[in-house]
């Protein structure tokens, strides 16, 4: 019961704070129809990029224009959902250095659930309304096969994907109790990686492909789902791999946040 | 004697900005080699890609494999002349209201910016261009100019320096309009990575994007220098590309200052 409580409790504090950062991103509004734009305009650059380039050949390694766009879509929906409701990892370096962290640790709530929720990037939800539609168009454009626990499984795997996404975005942000650097481009670096999961990561050479499915597993966000949900694996029992992955990333990062925690002392006065 | 002394003395606030900015970027070296790591990474990931792409196949809207990889490394350099870093700098300013302790400065705002991005380039290009040319000069199959074409390549990669400030400084000043930088850097990121040929040869586009792309100032970061570099004009050709270049950055620096004498009239800046 108590973590039926503890659970619901949680969620009932994450509405309340990410309400507040709304309220205060709202005030402002050019920006919040730039960070939009933006974010549109980045994600249609990479459609144009597949799309000129399938102009000039069928298929990359196998793979057809819908199904890298599907790939491509989960890693911006992804990223989409970490900036709307988790944008706060993205500031932990920003905390770190200037010390505000303190303000959290005095608070009874758990600080993780703060860093989360301590800010809100606009850009998500124009990643994350585009993510839809190009996976949607692209679920339809294949030719597949749906049944119920198909429609399940890919339910469960984007949600996975999500969690997996914002895991490592974290894991890479306590960077910042170490790194003590202004401008620390660490997590920038990490992040990066996850271009290479926008393609069918067969295409790259083994040392590439353990670093996204192993080492930073960016792989499970899209390649995975992709290979189960166009047939592409003889095994059935691989959609069980992402959901695997979600629960060791979301560990990892957890005991970094702790360990980095214990590390940190104040910006002293 | 220090050879600056004998600049004219209006020469000697910038050059003495440019070496400020230096040491500024000396003095941040490991977010320069995290920085640069993080941009070979997508480097990486292009290479591989267009090598699959490539794979089994001699050549692609008139380029081969070869004069890819080539492209490739090109675009790389010019795209990492300008850093990410110097583009946030001009919009800093604007955004926390330091611009206004530059109003009073007896400096050319855009001058001063200009001089502060050469003086980060210098540290941050040079060591980009040295390592990338370590790494090709070690990997096989990446072609080279002729001597004409390489000078005239290094004239064009600091004529698309200028290019690139001009569109970034722009893009800076939309800052006193908005409260953050983020979305502006992005979206000015995403229209010039699309018609520089940053994001692919522009040959590749469709004949109508691709004559769009060619009207526009953007060509002039990534597709003049590889053009030019892979000898895909003469030498007059090249000179003419050049030119263009040079009446693109005349033309943005104009804007931006003319966008800035406008921009500076509604300037509201708060607290003090």
């Amino acid at each position: 019961m108590s973590i039926l409580r503890s659970t619901r409790r949680t969620l009932f504090l994450y509405r309340r704070l990410f309400g507040t950062q709304l309220k205060a991103i709202l005030e402002y509004q050019t920006d919040f129809f730039i960070m939009i734009v933006s974010a549109v305009l980045t994600q249609l650059l990479g459609i144009v990029f597949l799309w000129v380039v399938y102009n000039r050949i069928p298929d990359i390694n196998g793979w057809t224009f819908w199904e890298v766009v599907f790939m491509y879509a989960m890693i911006y929906l992804t990223e989409g959902f970490g900036s709307l409701f988790f944008e706060g990892t993205w500031r932990l370096g920003g905390l770190v250095n200037r010390g505000e962290l303190d303000v959290m640790l005095l608070r009874p709530v758990s600080p993780i659930l703060q860093v989360l929720t301590n800010g809100i990037g606009m850009n998500g939800l124009g990643n994350i309304v585009i993510g839809f539609i190009m996976i949607g168009q692209a679920l339809t454009k294949v030719d597949l096969h749906w049944s119920f626990g198909k429609i399940l499984i890919a339910i469960l795997l984007i949600l996975t994907a999500v969690a997996i996404r914002v895991s490592i975005n974290l894991a890479a942000n306590t960077s910042a109790f170490w790194i003590k650097n202004a401008g620390n481009a660490f997590p920038i670096m990490i992040h990066n990686l996850g271009e290479f999961a926008k393609y069918p990561i067969t295409i790259f050479s083994m040392g590439i492909q353990l670093l996204v499915a192993v080492l930073v597993p960016f792989a499970f966000v899209s390649f995975f789902p992709a290979y189960y949900l166009f047939d592409k694996s003889t095994s059935p029992w691989i959609w069980l791999a992402p959901p695997v992955a979600a629960i060791y990333c979301g560990a990892v990062a957890y005991m970094l946040f702790r360990i980095g925690l214990r590390k940190y002392e104040s910006a002293g006065n | 004697m220090n050879a600056w002394l004998r600049l004219p003395r209006s020469w000697r606030a910038y050059t003495g900005i440019a070496t400020r900015s230096m040491q500024n970027t000396l003095a941040y070296r490991l977010s320069y080699v995290v920085n640069f790591a993080s941009s070979f990474v997508l480097l990486i990931a292009m290479y591989a890609l267009w090598n699959a792409i490539y794979a089994g196949r001699d050549e692609l809207a008139g380029m081969s494999w070869t004069q890819m990889k080539t492209y490739l490394i090109i675009s790389f350099i010019s795209n990492s002349l300008l850093s990410y870093y110097s583009e946030t700098r001009i919009s800093g300013k604007i955004l926390d209201g330091s611009v206004s302790a530059d109003l009073l400065k007896p400096l050319d705002f855009q001058k001063a910016r200009l001089a502060e991005t050469l003086g980060s380039t210098v540290i941050e290009g040079g060591l980009t261009v040295i390592i990338t040319f370590i790494v090709v000069l070690s990997a096989s199959g990446i072609l080279k100019p002729d001597f004409i074409h390489s000078l005239l390549f290094i004239l064009s990669i600091l004529a698309s320096l200028l290019v690139k400030f001009g569109i970034v400084y722009i893009a800076g000043l939309l800052c006193f309009w908005s409260t953050g930088s983020l979305g502006i850097v992005w979206a000015r990121m995403a229209v010039t990575s699309l018609f520089s040929g940053a994001l692919v040869p522009l040959s590749f586009f469709p004949g109508w994007l691709e004559k769009l792309s060619l009207v526009l100032p953007f060509q002039g970061i990534v597709h003049t220098p590889a053009s030019i570099y892979l000898e895909e004009v003469n030498v007059w050709g090249a000179l003419g590309l050049l030119a263009l270049q040079c009446v693109w950055a005349c033309v943005l620096w104009l804007c931006g200052k003319l966008m800035w004498s406008w921009a500076v009239r509604q300037i509201t800046i708060h607290g003090g």
